[in-house]
C-alpha cells in the first residue's frame, strides 16, 4: 500500500502550445546530439544532451524542473551516493508505480545535467535530483522541491570557488525568499555552514550524521568568532556552539551512531548498505529522513537502500588486462579522509589530475593524512603524479610513480603481495577526471 | 645540547585552506634528513603561540579568517617576541596580507589594520590573479633560481620603502601585476604562491632555514624534488607561450 504521501501526483506545469512544441523540438535534437556522442564513444551524452536543449530552449531548466514533486540533494561531498540511495528509497515505496520518478543517476547535477535527465521522462511527476551546490537557489527558486537535503560544505577546488561561504549565503537568500512555501530541509546538524544556511528554512529536519567537526568550519559564518565544542566526553565528540552569537549545534531528529540510524520515535534501523564506509551510514541517514517525510515507510526505504551497490561506478571493480581494481572517488581533502581508510590494498593506487574538475592548485594533497599509508606501496599515476610523489616522500611512505594509468594498473597488477594483504581486488582512488577516465575504459558509462 | 629548532605552524584552520601545512612539513623534514633536531608546533585560535619558535608560518585564508587571525595574534603578541628573539617568519597568500601596515576584505572593501611586519599594503586588484606562477629569485649570493607556484588572490599588494620584492615575476600576477613578486623584510618574507610553495622549491625551504638559523645548510639532493620543479616550470613556459 502506498502512503496518501507518496500517492499525491503533481500537477503537470500548463505550458504554452509554442513553448511545448520548441521544448520537444529541442528534446529531439538533445536526443540526436547525445545518440552521436555515444556513438563517438564519448560519454552517456548527457551533458551534450543539456547543452543543446539549453541551446534551442533556454528556459529548459526552469521548464522541465516545474510541476514535479522534487527532492533535492545537494552538498559537497556523498550527494551522488545520497541521490542513488534516496531514489532506491522512493523506488521502493512507488513499488509497481516505480516509472512515476525520474533521477539524474549519472551524477550530471549542474541545468545542463538536470534538464537531461528530465527531459527523457517528461511523464515522471516525481523528481530526485542531485544538484550542484551551485544550483539550488534556482532550484529552489524554479523546481520548488518539496525536500531540499543539505549534506555538508567544505573545500573543494578553491580555484573556482574562493569562498565556500557565498555558496551558503546563496542558499540563506533562496530559502528565505521562498518562505513558507519553500523545501522541508533535511540538514547535517554536525556541519556549521550547513545549519547556518538552512537557517532562514521555514522547515528543517536536523539530522545529526556523527561527522566530525571538519576543518572548514572553524569559525561561525554567522558572526566569524572562532566556534568551540562544549560537552565533549570519552567516547562523545560533544556538539559545536559559537561564544560569539546564537548559532548553535541543533538537537537533531535522527542520530547516526555505531553504523545505525535512531528514527525520531526512538526506534533504530541498521541500514546494512552494500556501498561501504561509515561516511555512507551518514549520506544514508539524510536520504532515510527524506524518504520518510516523503511518504516512504522506513523498512521499505531501508530495503530499497540496500540494493544500491556502485552509485555512478563509485566502488565498481572493474578489471584492466587481467588486472581488477576497486574505484573509489575523491574529490577533496574531506573525500580523502573518507577514501583513504578503505582502501586496504597493498600495493594501493592514487590517480591525480589537475585539470579543471579536479581542481587546478593540487595544494590540497598536503591536507591529505597520506602518512596512515606508511608501510604500504602508493602506485602515484595521473598526470600530478609527481607532486604526489613528492607529498609522499615527505610523508614517509614508499611509492614509485607511473604517469598512465593502465600502466599503473599492470604495475600494480604485477607487483608482488604482501603478506598479510587482503586478497582481491587492488583499490583505486582517483580525482574526478581519472575517476571518469577508467569507468569509460572499463565501459562502465 | 641545544634546543631542538621549533617550526610554528600558526592558525591552521583559519590560515591553511591550500594546504599550506605542507610549507611547515617540508621544513620539518629537511631538518631531520640533515639530522638537526626539529619540531613542528601547531598552534590554533585560542591557544597561545610560543616565542621560541625559529620559523613562523602563516597560509592562506578568507577574509573573515584574516581578520580573526590579526585580532588572535595582536592579543598573544608572542609571534612579536618570537621575532624579537631573532626567529623568522614565512607568510603565504593571505598570511602575507595580514603581515602588512593594511589590507581590504569584503564587497566593501572595508580597510583592515595588519600586523605591520612588513611595509607593504594591498587593496582590491583589477581581477582575480588565478593559476600557475613563475618567478625569478634572486639568491644571497647573487645566483638566480625559479619559484613555481599556484597564486589565487584578489588583492593586489604594494611595496613601500622598507620592504624589497623577494622575485621577479615571468609568467603569472604577483603583487599587482608589477612585474614583482613578494617581500622581504628582515626574517619576515611575504609571497604569493601555494603549491606548497616550499614543496616545490626546495632551494627557497632551505632559504627559510637557514635565515633563522643564520647558518649555511649542508645540500640535500632529492631527485624527486627536484623533478617536481623541472616539471611544473616545464609545464607553465609551455602554458605561458600558448596564452
Ligand atoms: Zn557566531
Amino acid at each position: 500500500m502506498i502512503s496518501a504521501t507518496l500517492a499525491r501526483r503533481a500537477t503537470p506545469a500548463a505550458l504554452p502550445l509554442a513553448v511545448r512544441l520548441r521544448l520537444e523540438l529541442a528534446t529531439v535534437a538533445g536526443n540526436v546530439a547525445a545518440f552521436a556522442s555515444r556513438l563517438a564513444n564519448k560519454g552517456s551524452g548527457a551533458s551534450i544532451r543539456g547543452q543543446v536543449l539549453t541551446r534551442i530552449e533556454p528556459q529548459a531548466f526552469s521548464l522541465l524542473v516545474r510541476g514535479r514533486r522534487i527532492v533535492a540533494v545537494s552538498g559537497t561531498n556523498g550527494k551522488t551516493t545520497t541521490t542513488h540511495l534516496l531514489a532506491a528509497a522512493i523506488r521502493a515505496g512507488l513499488g509497481g508505480e516505480s516509472g512515476r520518478m525520474v533521477t539524474n543517476a549519472d551524477g550530471a547535477n549542474l541545468h545542463y545535467g538536470i534538464a537531461s535527465a528530465l527531459s527523457q521522462a517528461r511523464r515522471a511527476d516525481i523528481a530526485v535530483l542531485e544538484t550542484d551546490e551551485r544550483v539550488v537557489s534556482d532550484m529552489i527558486a524554479h523546481g520548488r522541491p518539496e525536500i531540499l537535503v543539505l549534506l555538508n560544505f567544505s573545500r573543494d577546488q578553491l580555484d573556482r570557488h574562493h569562498e565556500i561561504k557565498a555558496l551558503g549565503r546563496s542558499w540563506r537568500i533562496a530559502l528565505e525568499r521562498a518562505g513558507e512555501a519553500g523545501p522541508t530541509v533535511i540538514a547535517n546538524a554536525d556541519d556549521p555552514l550547513v545549519v547556518w544556511a538552512a537557517g532562514t528554512a521555514a522547515h528543517v529536519i536536523w539530522v545529526n550524521t556523527a561527522t566530525l567537526w571538519n576543518a572548514d568550519a572553524a569559525l561561525c559564518p554567522a558572526c566569524g568568532t572562532v566556534l568551540r565544542r562544549v560537552n565533549q566526553s570519552d567516547g562523545d565528540n560533544g556538539t559545536w556552539d559559537c561564544p560569539g552569537c546564537e548559532l548553535t549545534q541543533p538537537p537533531a531528529s535522527y542520530v547516526v551512531g555505531d553504523g545505525s540510524i535512531r528514527l525520531p520515535d526512538g526506534s533504530i534501523v541498521t541500514p546494512e548498505l552494500q556501498v561501504p564506509g561509515s561516511f555512507n551510514v551518514s549520506n544514508a541517514a539524510c536520504a532515510l529522513a527524506a524518504a520518510i517525510e516523503f511518504g516512504v515507510d522506513p523498512s521499505v526505504a531501508v530495503m530499497g537502500m540496500r540494493t544500491v551497490t556502485a552509485p555512478a561506478g563509485r566502488f565498481a571493480s572493474a578489471t584492466f588486462a587481467g588486472t581488477t581494481v576497486r574505484l573509489l572517488l575523491a574529490k577533496n581533502p574531506a573525500g580523502w579522509a573518507e577514501a583513504l581508510p578503505l582502501a586496504a590494498s597493498d600495493p594501493v593506487i592514487l590517480a591525480i589530475d589537475s585539470v579543471a574538475a579536479d581542481g587546478k592548485d593540487v595544494s590540497w594533497l598536503w591536507d591529505v593524512e597520506y602518512e596512515q599509508l606508511a608501510g604500504r606501496t602508493v602506485i602515484a599515476t595521473g598526470p600530478r603524479a609527481q607532486d604526489l610523489a613528492v607529498r609522499l616522500s615527505y610523508a614517509g611512505v614508499e611509492h614509485v610513480a607511473v604517469p598512465d594509468l593502465r600502466e599503473a594498473i599492470s604495475a600494480a597488477g604485477g607487483a608482488p603481495r604482501r603478506s598479510g594483504s587482503p586478497p582481491g581486488a587492488i583499490d583505486l582512488i582517483a580525482t574526478y577526471t581519472p575517476f571518469q577516465k577508467l569507468l569509460k575504459l572499463a565501459g562502465l558509462r | 645540547m641545544s634546543r631542538p629548532v621549533e617550526i610554528v605552524l600558526v592558525y591552521q584552520s583559519l590560515l591553511g585552506i591550500y594546504g599550506d601545512r605542507g610549507n611547515a612539513m617540508v621544513l620539518l623534514k629537511r631538518l631531520e634528513w640533515r639530522g638537526i633536531d626539529a619540531t613542528l608546533t601547531i598552534v590554533e585560535p585560542g591557544e597561545p603561540l610560543p616565542a621560541t619558535g625559529s620559523v613562523y608560518l602563516l597560509g592562506g585564508g578568507e577574509d573573515a579568517a584574516q581578520i580573526s587571525a590579526v585580532r588572535e595574534l595582536k592579543a598573544d603578541g608572542n609571534l612579536f617576541r618570537g621575532l624579537e628573539n631573532g626567529a623568522a617568519l614565512f607568510a603565504v597568500c593571505a598570511g602575507y596580507q595580514i603581515c602588512g601596515q593594511t589590507f581590504t576584505v569584503g564587497e566593501r572593501d572595508e580597510v583592515i589594520e595588519g600586523l605591520g611586519l612588513l611595509d607593504v599594503t594591498t587593496r582590491r586588484g583589477t581581477e582575480r590573479a588565478v593559476g600557475e606562477i613563475l618567478t625569478r629569485w634572486q639568491r644571497p649570493d647573487g645566483s638566480e633560481t625559479l619559484i613555481t607556484g599556484f597564486e589565487n588572490h584578489g588583492g593586489f599588494t604594494y611595496l613601500g620603502q622598507g620592504a624589497t620584492p623577494l622575485a621577479q615575476v615571468e609568467l603569472g600576477i604577483g603583487n599587482a601585476d608589477d612585474g614583482t613578486e613578494g617581500a622581504v623584510q628582515g626574517r619576515v618574507i611575504g609571497t604569493y604562491p601555494h603549491g606548497p610553495v616550499l614543496a616545490r622549491n626546495a632551494a627557497l625551504a632551505d632559504h627559510v632555514l637557514e635565515v633563522a638559523l643564520e647558518r649555511t645548510l649542508e645540500p640535500l639532493p632529492r631527485p624527486e624534488v627536484d623533478e617536481l620543479h623541472r616539471q611544473r616550470v616545464a609545464f607553465v613556459r609551455r602554458q605561458g607561450l600558448r596564452a
